[in-house]
């Protein structure tokens, strides 16, 4: 077989697989510009003139910025706890030997096999007593359930990639090891810690299991939010194709220009595993 | 001094692991104790302010006995099975297809992690329009082509199928960047070697890639079989469960247990019994894992 050929097979495999990757998210975003009239259209008429009313329609009671700001709020705060916790435990595991070492990671790992569903059951309940239902703050809590042993076991791998000789050295010159640690080792791991800090947001920002249970009016996010537009009369979906646009578009975004990292991110823990 | 720095030494470690793992014990570990207690008491909405009771191992047997737990759980390895099978086809001759150098490998690589990224629930109610009976695109076209429209989502079969499909969609993606990362870290000198001895592509796969791919198939595999025995966003958009349960699965079940009768107890007994069934399969695969090293 000549060369061109099999690039030429090789490329078409390539693209079909890529046009299947997007084809639905294509058309998610299909829906949320079609007239709604011809959502429910049952012949195959593929062409229409493009509108944005759906787009008018989710903004105009002002909710969806409400429940947007909520989504970056539990993000970001979640994010940042997770990470300065998570830092230090892994510069932790990663530069100290004891004896329960060994133990205390693994069990870092353990609330990773256990299902949401499980963790949520007492959270609510807890929550519930404590009267921090529909608060941004029991969305956050419960986020750091999942976000922080992702950061810990991410981060431990990357500490373990400084040579510890360069710690040594600064450590001879005099340095106290916390200044080590800010001024040798973590310009090091930033792209490390860029890679953990997106895929936490990620993983915050399409969360939906708790944020069902836990929310109400007040602290609801956008993954919840989304789902009100399936109402007991109809399925609302011009209004869904607009806000899911809405919500995959950061997605969108950090895949494609930090796609470095989020692939550092998710690799980094399993490979080494 | 000397005594102090000693101790200092000891202690150390802790300053560091300390704050992470009290924040992880406080919001994870008595949450999970409390529930854990809850799972031998009976609290439901209506009785526990007259007190919760103590009644051993009465909810456990509730569960076990309960015909639609047993469903549930048969539903979810089903679709675990499936899913992970055609996952591991086709995730891995994407890595290998992705091994290949080739010019704008990285562009498809993200191209194709896309499906994996974005927000489940959006996908879940995107693939309930597109698989949709009468206004769906694929039936439209199905329709285009002349046949007649495939009910996707209101036959238990087919709904089983779809949710099986989109799992595949949605993450073979992962399998197939997991693998990838394994097979980029296999010496090409062995390669070589293996086709100066005249093995074939075949055989080079079957006796060198798979063997030294072990472990990265192994990790693959446990991140794919803890993800589907917790599915819940996928299924519960796509059929929320039917029709008639056929793809209600175990976090679907404890879901509408717990928090729509607000049985919490049962809830909780119910979603201990998945922690130790994922315990087993951990396990049992952290044994085959020990044997390679």
């Amino acid at each position: 077989m000549s060369k061109i050929v099999k690039n030429v097979i090789l490329y078409s495999v390539l693209i079909t697989i890529s046009l299947i990757s997007i084809f639905p998210l294509l058309y998610l975003f299909t829906i949320s510009i079609k007239p709604s009239e011809l959502i429910f259209d049952t012949t195959s008429k593929f062409f229409f003139t493009p509108t944005f009313q759906n787009y008018q329609d989710i903004f105009a009671d002002g909710r969806f910025i409400k429940y947007l700001f909520n989504s970056i709020t539990v993000g970001v705060i979640t994010v940042i706890v997770a990470t300065i916790l998570g830092m230090f435990a892994a510069y932790g595991f990663a530069r100290f030997k004891f004896r329960s070492k060994r133990i205390l990671r693994m069990a870092s790992l353990i609330p990773q096999l256990i299902p949401p569903i499980t963790i949520i059951v007492p959270l609510f309940t807890l929550f519930a007593s404590m009267k921090l239902m529909d608060t941004q703050r029991a969305l956050i809590i419960s986020y750091l359930t999942f976000t922080m042993p992702l950061s810990i076991w991410l981060m431990t791998g990357f500490f373990e990639d400084v040579p510890i000789e360069l710690e040594e050295s600064a450590m001879i010159d005099g340095c106290r090891r916390l200044m080590v640690f800010i001024r040798v080792d973590l310009p090091i791991v930033v792209p490390g810690i860029a890679a953990t800090m997106i895929l936490s947001f990620i993983y915050s920002w399409n969360e939906f299991l708790y944020a069902v249970i836990l929310t109400g009016r007040s602290a609801r996010t956008l993954p919840v939010m989304i789902t009100s537009f399936m109402t007991n009369k109809a399925i609302l979906w011009g209004r869904i194709g607009a806000a899911g646009s809405l919500i995959i578009l950061p997605i969108l975004f950090f895949t494609l220009f930090s796609q470095k990292y989020v692939i550092k991110g998710l690799t980094a823990g399993s490979v080494k595993g | 001094m000397k005594m102090n720095s000693r101790i200092f030494k000891k202690i150390e470690p802790f300053f560091y692991i300390g704050p992470a793992l009290i924040t992880l014990f406080i919001i994870l570990v008595y949450p999970l104790g409390y529930s854990f207690w809850l799972s031998f008491h009976n609290w439901t909405l209506i009785t526990f302010k007259e007190g919760v009771d103590f009644v051993a191992l009465k909810n456990y047997y509730d569960v076990i006995l309960n015909i639609d737990f047993i469903h549930s759980l048969l539903v979810t390895f089903l679709f675990m099975f499936f899913a992970i099978f055609f996952e591991f086809i086709l995730g891995m001759s994407i890595a290998l297809l992705l091994n290949l150098g080739f010019k704008g490998r990285n562009f498809f690589r993200t191209i194709i992690l896309l499906p994996m990224m974005v927000t489940n629930v959006v996908i879940g109610l995107t693939w309930r329009l597109l698989l949709n009976l009468e206004y769906g695109l694929i039936n439209k076209v199905i329709r285009y082509l002349g046949f007649n429209a495939v009910p996707w989502l209101s036959k238990t079969v087919l709904a089983m199928t779809s949710v099986i499909i989109v799992d595949i969609w949605n993450t073979s993606s992962f399998v197939a960047l997991l693998l990838l990362a394994g097979l980029q870290t296999l010496s090409k000198d062995l390669y070589e070697a293996a086709k100066i001895d005249g093995s074939s592509k075949l055989q080079s796969f079957m006796y060198i890639t798979l063997p030294l791919l072990k472990s990265s198939i192994l990790v693959a595999l446990l991140w794919r079989i803890i993800d589907t025995f917790r599915i819940f966003d996928v299924p519960y958009l796509l059929t929320a469960g039917g029709p008639s349960r056929a793809t209600e699965m175990i976090s679907l079940y404890v879901y509408r247990y717990g928090f729509r009768n607000f049985n919490l107890s049962y809830a909780s007994a119910s979603s201990y019994l998945m922690v130790i069934i994922m315990l087993i399969f951990a396990a049992f695969l952290f044994r085959i894992f020990r044997k390679d090293y």
